[in-house]
């Protein structure tokens, strides 16, 4: 193998990963961009103008929606995700399998499906076009990852950690805050990520159970690109693209088997 | 301050199958007690007993005379020292001795000195600020212990604390720990599957098989005068033999030993005599004759196996003179028979 074989794999792999996002950030920065060229005419700044101008509040308040919906879904994602893959991954009862085949179900069945059939009780129950609706539906989709993240965790982890410090004179709130939460903070994060980008990506669902009124950075978008204005689609796409790939650098150092299996 | 007693106490898991019924045990103030028994026999089952961290389907314990079978884990003044040495990964040395003070909300001054005694006494001076996986096996056992005695407990609980640790450091932390229960006086109990560790470790010692309780005594009674074969089985007794009581003798198929134990006439006994006890010549006539059936050099001593008169003995002799099917002769000193009544 040459030398500069394996540096040229490393630094291939991200630019295979950025290479998509290469004509979204031409479209922000074109004017004029027509079949056959292979770059754009003229270059402008008339989109990110356009979405910093007269669409800048309205995109702010779209992505806001996002950040609220996203942070809400995930923190309540793993927080129910947190007890339920420790009692899959630490205790053994009857229904197991049938239980986790059960956590399965949202992730098998087409999302379009499952919003639809949620989309009539939510009406019923008062909870379409509301925020709390837009985040349950979320949840369905996240919280099956959540799980399964902590139930690997717990299913590598040794109780007698919290045995031994309650011996040593920890409460049960001191043994969460002092034992669960360091030995289990890279799957928690890991969980809380997924979960986040999840509910950050979605847009079917928060479509049919938000019916217009709750519109985050997706609905957005898609009316954006709908109107048939590339280089503004191609802003807003970028805009879009920056918060979850900020959280997923933030949090890449958790990323990895070795630290959601936890320590034993 | 911290005497011990257990009463009629009974454990499951989840309701199971009991794997400790009515036991009874009695622990004075400052005493080393040596829990003993083979794998598996719920040793440490009985210790998250009385640490609290399960509870007993019967039966009570108590310190200092005081009813704790209800009391929560944090509550009681017994700490548990586990098999494995447990350290938390995201604290450092220091951190790890000091989790109990601080969760007893002792912090400042007073709680670094106290880290730095405990230190001293673990032989652990300089270690404070290092990681735990930067530690050898032995340094983690002391750390654990440390951080147990730190609390300074009415009764501490060791689980097999010498367990992991390879022959050199064992005899090390067995003086270690040792030295520390005599210093510190801490009412101890030491949960081991090894007799020899056992005896060495304890003032007195309690043998548990099969679930239960079979005797408690200082360690020359288990060792000299165990109540049944099982126990003598357990602490290395290999040769038994069954025999009759006749015109205050003992009739075997190894000849007449005179009894000095009242014993009931006309019943069947097993006798059991320690493999060091039996004294092995070259072939004379005075004796009982053998043949050895083979031998197993063990270092100190070589194990044989000798027929005689149709029962088979094993007999520890010194040093490697004697070979296989060789004929020798035994002499079976009639006061190192242990005599037990043969259940029918
Ligand atoms: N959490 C548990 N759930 C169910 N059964 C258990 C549990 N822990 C132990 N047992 C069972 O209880 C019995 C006693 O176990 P325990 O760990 O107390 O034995 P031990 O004497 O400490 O053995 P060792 O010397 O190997 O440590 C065993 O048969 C074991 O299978
Ligand atoms: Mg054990």
């Amino acid at each position: 193998m040459k030398p500069w074989f394996k540096p040229m794999i490393v630094w291939l792999i991200p630019l295979a990963i950025c290479l998509p996002f290469i004509p979204l950030v031409l479209w922000s920065l074109s004017d004029r961009w027509f079949y056959p060229a292979l770059g754009p005419q003229t270059w402008g700044l008339r989109a990110w103008l356009y979405v910093f101008g007269s669409a800048g509040a309205q995109i702010i308040a779209s992505l806001l929606q996002s950040i609220l919906v996203a942070t809400i879904t995930a923190f309540t994602s793993v927080i129910i995700g947190t007890p339920a893959g420790r009692a899959l991954g630490l205790y053994d009862f009857k229904g197991k399998d049938f239980i986790s085949l059960l956590f399965m179900l949202p992730v098998i069945v087409p999302p379009l499906c499952v919003a639809m059939g949620l989309h009539l009780w939510f009406i019923r129950l008062s909870l379409a076009e509301t925020y709390v609706g837009v985040i349950l539906v979320h949840l369905t989709f996240c919280l099956p990852y959540s799980i399964f993240v902590m139930w690997g965790v717990f299913s590598n982890y040794n109780p007698d950690y919290e045995h031994q410090a309650r011996s040593l004179g920890a409460s049960s709130g001191q043994i969460v805050l002092k034992i669960i939460l360091p030995f289990t903070m890279p799957g928690l994060i890991v969980a809380g990520l997924f979960s986040f980008l999840l509910s950050w990506s979605q847009y079917l669902s928060t479509l049919i159970i938000g019916g217009g009124r709750v519109t985050t950075l997706p609905i957005m978008l898609f009316a954006l690109m709908a109107s048939g204005d590339r280089p503004v689609a191609g802003a807003v796409s970028i805009i879009f693209v920056l918060p979850a790939l900020i959280v997923l650098l933030f949090s890449a150092r958790y990323l990895g088997g070795r630290s959601v299996v936890g320590v034993r | 301050m911290g005497s011990l007693k257990i009463r009629n106490l009974s454990l499951s898991y989840n309701g199971g199958a009991p794997v400790i019924e009515k036991f009874n045990l009695d622990v004075s103030d400052g005493e080393c007690m040596g829990l003993l028994g083979p794998s598996g026999v719920g040793k440490t089952t009985i210790l998250k007993a009385l640490a609290g961290l399960i509870q007993p389907d019967q039966g009570c314990i108590l310190i200092d005379d005081v009813d704790v079978t209800a009391l929560p884990p944090e509550k009681r003044d017994a700490v548990m020292v586990f098999q494995k040495p447990l350290l938390f990964p995201f604290m450092n040395v220091a951190q790890n001795i000091g989790f109990g003070l601080r969760m007893r909300k002792i912090n400042g001054a007073h709680k670094q000195s106290e880290i730095n005694n405990i230190l001293r006494l673990t032989r652990l001076d300089g270690f404070g600020r290092h990681k735990v996986h930067e530690l050898s096996g032995g340094q983690q056992q002391r750390v654990s212990l440390a951080r147990a005695l730190i609390l300074r407990p009415a009764i501490l609980l060791l689980d097999e604390p010498l367990s992991n640790l390879d022959a050199n450091l064992r005899q090390e932390m067995r003086e270690l720990i040792q030295e520390i229960q005599t210093k510190t006086n801490i009412t101890t109990i030491f949960v081991t599957h090894d007799q020899s560790e056992a005896l060495m470790m304890s003032q007195r010692v309690s043998l548990i098989l099969d679930g239960r309780l079979r005797q408690v005594g200082r360690p020359q009674d288990l060792f000299y005068r165990p109540v049944d074969p099982d126990v003598a089985r357990f602490f290395g007794g290999c040769n038994f033999f069954t025999g009759e009581i006749k015109n205050g003798q003992f009739e075997t198929p190894l000849g007449l030993f005179p009894v000095g134990q009242d014993l009931k006439k006309n019943q069947p006994y097993t006798a059991t005599i320690r493999p060091e006890d039996i004294v092995i010549s070259p072939a004379n006539d005075k004796h009982l004759r053998g043949a050895i059936l083979r031998t197993n050099f063990e270092g100190a001593a070589t194990r044989l196996w000798v027929q005689c008169n149709g029962v088979q003995l094993i007999v520890l002799a010194a040093g490697a003179q004697y070979k296989a099917h060789q004929n020798v002769s035994l002499h079976i000193p009639p006061d190192k028979i242990r005599l037990f009544p043969k259940n029918v």
